[in-house]
């Protein structure tokens, strides 16, 4: 896909995001330590178990930390073509803490820790969260639609992912030689 | 009312302004020359790196505050407005136009021709690629012989170009890397190229060049001066003479505080939106169709060029992601045999990872989790996707139109454009047949490899847009002469895609840079007009 349009289109699903129905005073700006807690919890499940216990934690982190680096009526990338203002909505933080409590509500309805659950059960909570915030696909970024959705976005969209779905160190949009890109790219 | 007086006042602060402005600070040293442009300078290079992280992360404009909220267009294909203009987020594509695009009418019956020959405009761009330091290979074409080597050797191809150059030459059409306006080493006061691989959007090494930094190299030694945040509101005709008197302009900032600029020429240099909407703002009884416009013209035949693109899926294998933002170009399509219906067109491959990225469904609907994903994202990694794409040579009727929209106006009351792009009859007759052949054309090129097509789309765009103050030896039917120099006003040109009577089919920017340059001549005073 052109880059252009995957950012017009990005933007154009950020302002579908109904960020206006969260927006209630003094909104916390942080995933709570409970939050956070859960959110490694899932990310367990939803990121390949094959990167490893340490690996995982630290995906979940950074994501922690693209939480905190959100900023909100910032200017997306108005496109080119059809171009349109659109600005970023309301922090999704307070969205994610709901949707990561009523995650973790299901998990204890069945009487069980989130690890505990057998992998269909898992999948069956988080397909039925997933349905329910209108998620249909995965987003070429996170877009505060829903924190497991852009949790996975957050990882399998990196360079570091295509790079383990291709098996080959191509490092994608990594600062690197020109002449390194004439090579078959060696494996992983 | 602040008054500045100048020689040379260009207004407008994009790609053509920029290289104008350095082109005739070298030919007449000492000239005075004022840039005035509507929006801000974004001269932070230093954070470039961090606006692209941030874009890429969340989404972010990687320019802020490039564009006024206030001052957009109904059918505009960008809504930047800053110093630098569209060329601070191009893809860096340097493609010449053939000689065929300026000779449509005596070789076809087409359009109209260009009132420049060919050999000459060649020149022209041979400097335009030395400004821009163009990386390229010299087209495989006789046709397209160059008069100068390219600046800079082609882009390496990527291993994945390579891959997809011997696939797509099984097709007999013979392919060669994209010329682009990008840096393999340092040069101009920007870095090598390290493959960032967002052109299209923000480039933190400064490799793919952009204007902002000649601006900032002329404006060191005060070569010129550049007034940013100034709106040209009107152009003002001299009382007694049929020549413009001064601009009047607004500081973003400061709106109850007019501007005026007094110079002995007015360059127009605001693209092919602005320009003619300057122009059709600035009327007075003796000109009440706006300047420049005794011809009706000011705001016609606006053009540019259709698309057609594909997908491809192959089996020859690629790694998506290694340069992304480069591609193949193949010029067998630019020239059309006379006898033969006329169809004209690039055909453009790039890497692509349409169908091969993740997703989180199955397509029965099943919900992919972890080692799940990631396995059924590899299962999709065996071959490769290919993008296609045609721009095609499409010709505007006199009804291709920017208006003034009176329904929507700025801050300060001036109504906005709107642009309503129109093809002149022989584009309308032979559109089936030109996308058949198109269609044609990827059908052959996916073959190899045991390929086939699995979308095909049509823009619904014209890209690389230009025109609307169009250039001729006729006054009647014409705007301004080749030159730029508007055949009301002796001292009032226009320069760039402004004048570009027919938009051709391949990327724009290095014509509308090699037009502006050969103006150059004239402004200065340095040739013949």
């Amino acid at each position: 896909m052109k880059r252009r349009t995957l950012l017009q289109r990005a933007a154009a699903i950020v302002a579908m995001v109904p960020f206006d129905r969260i927006r209630v005073f003094a909104q916390p700006r942080e995933l709570t330590p409970e939050a956070i807690a859960t959110l490694h919890a899932i990310a367990a499940t939803v990121l390949p178990a094959s990167l490893g216990a340490a690996k995982i934690r630290d995906v979940a982190d950074k994501f922690v930390g693209w939480t905190r680096g959100y900023r909100e009526g910032v200017a997306l990338s108005h496109g080119y073509g059809h171009p349109r203002l659109v600005k970023s909505g309301a922090s999704p933080v307070p969205l994610f803490i709901r949707q990561l409590a009523a995650l973790d509500a299901q998990v204890r309805t069945r009487g069980a820790q989130w690890q505990a659950l057998d992998l269909e059960a898992r999948r069956a909570i988080v397909d039925a969260a997933l349905v329910d915030a209108g998620v249909r696909a995965l987003p070429p970024r996170p877009t505060g639609q829903h924190v497991v959705a852009d949790l996975m976005a957050f990882y399998f969209r990196s360079s570091e992912a295509n790079d383990l779905a291709y098996r080959a160190l191509i490092n994608r949009e990594v600062c690197r030689p020109i002449a390194i890109t004439t090579r078959k790219p060696a494996p992983l | 009312m602040a008054t500045h007086e100048t020689d040379v006042c260009i207004i407008g602060g994009g790609i053509t302004s920029a290289m104008l402005a350095e082109r005739l600070a070298e030919l007449r040293p000492g000239i005075r020359i004022i840039v005035v442009e509507a929006g801000r300078s974004i001269f932070d290079t230093r954070n470039r790196g961090r606006y692209r992280e941030r874009a890429m992360l969340y989404g972010e404009h990687p320019w802020p505050g490039d564009y006024i909220e206030d001052q957009q267009a109904d059918g505009i294909i960008s809504m930047t407005m800053a110093v630098g203009g569209l060329a601070l987020h191009w893809g860096g594509a340097c493609n010449r136009f053939s000689e065929e695009d300026l000779r449509l009418k005596s070789m076809y019956g087409l359009a109209s021709d260009w009132p420049i020959e060919w050999r000459e405009l060649e020149r022209y761009y041979c400097e335009a690629e030395r400004r821009l330091n163009v990386s390229g290979e010299p087209s495989l074409h006789p046709e397209d012989r160059r008069s100068e080597p390219y600046p800079q050797g082609p882009i390496p191809l990527s291993y994945n170009l390579q891959i997809l150059k011997a696939w797509a030459e099984q097709s007999g059409l013979k392919f060669s890397p994209l010329p682009m306006a990008r840096n393999l080493t340092p040069f101009g006061g920007r870095d090598g190229c390290c493959v960032y691989d967002t052109c299209g959007e923000v480039c933190p090494s400064g490799a793919r060049y952009s204007p902002d930094f000649t601006f900032r190299q002329l404006m060191a030694p005060k070569k010129i001066e550049l007034h940013d945040q100034t709106l040209v509101r009107r152009l003002v005709l001299d009382d007694r003479r049929p020549t413009i008197a001064a601009a009047r302009a607004v500081h973003q900032d400061r709106p109850n505080e007019p501007i005026e600029y007094r110079a002995k020429t007015f360059v127009v240099a605001s693209g092919y939106c602005w320009s003619s909407h300057l122009l059709l703002l600035s009327t007075s009884p003796r000109f009440p169709n706006g300047l420049a416009n005794s011809s009706g013209l000011v705001g016609r035949y606006m053009n540019g060029h259709r698309f057609m693109q594909a997908t491809a899926n192959i089996d020859d294998q690629t790694f998506p992601g290694q340069n992304m933002t480069h591609s193949l170009i193949s010029r067998e399509f630019f020239r059309c045999p006379t006898d033969k219906p006329f169809v004209r067109h690039d055909t453009r491959v790039w890497e692509s990872s349409a169908g091969r990225e993740p997703r989180l469904r199955t397509p029965d609907g099943k919900l992919l989790l972890g080692d799940e994903l990631l396995n059924d994202w590899r299962s999709r990694t065996k071959g490769s996707s290919v993008r296609l794409r045609a721009y095609i040579d499409v010709h505007p009727s006199a009804d291709s139109r920017l208006t003034l929209d009176a329904s929507k106006k700025n801050r300060h009351g001036d109504p906005m454009p709107k642009i309503e792009h129109r093809f002149d009859e022989a584009t309308l007759a032979r559109k089936a047949a030109t996308e058949a052949h198109i269609a044609g054309v990827f059908e052959r090129l996916a073959k190899a490899s045991n390929g086939r097509i699995v979308a095909t789309s049509q823009g619904d765009y014209l890209d690389h847009p230009a025109g609307g103050c169009r250039m001729g030896t006729d006054p009647a039917t014409s705007v301004c002469d080749s030159y730029g120099r508007t055949h009301d006003h002796q001292n009032l040109f226009v320069v760039g895609a402004p004048t570009m009577p027919t938009g051709g089919c391949t990327n724009g920017t290095l014509t509308f840079v090699a037009l502006t340059l050969r103006s150059a001549q004239a402004i200065a005073g340095a040739s013949p007009v």
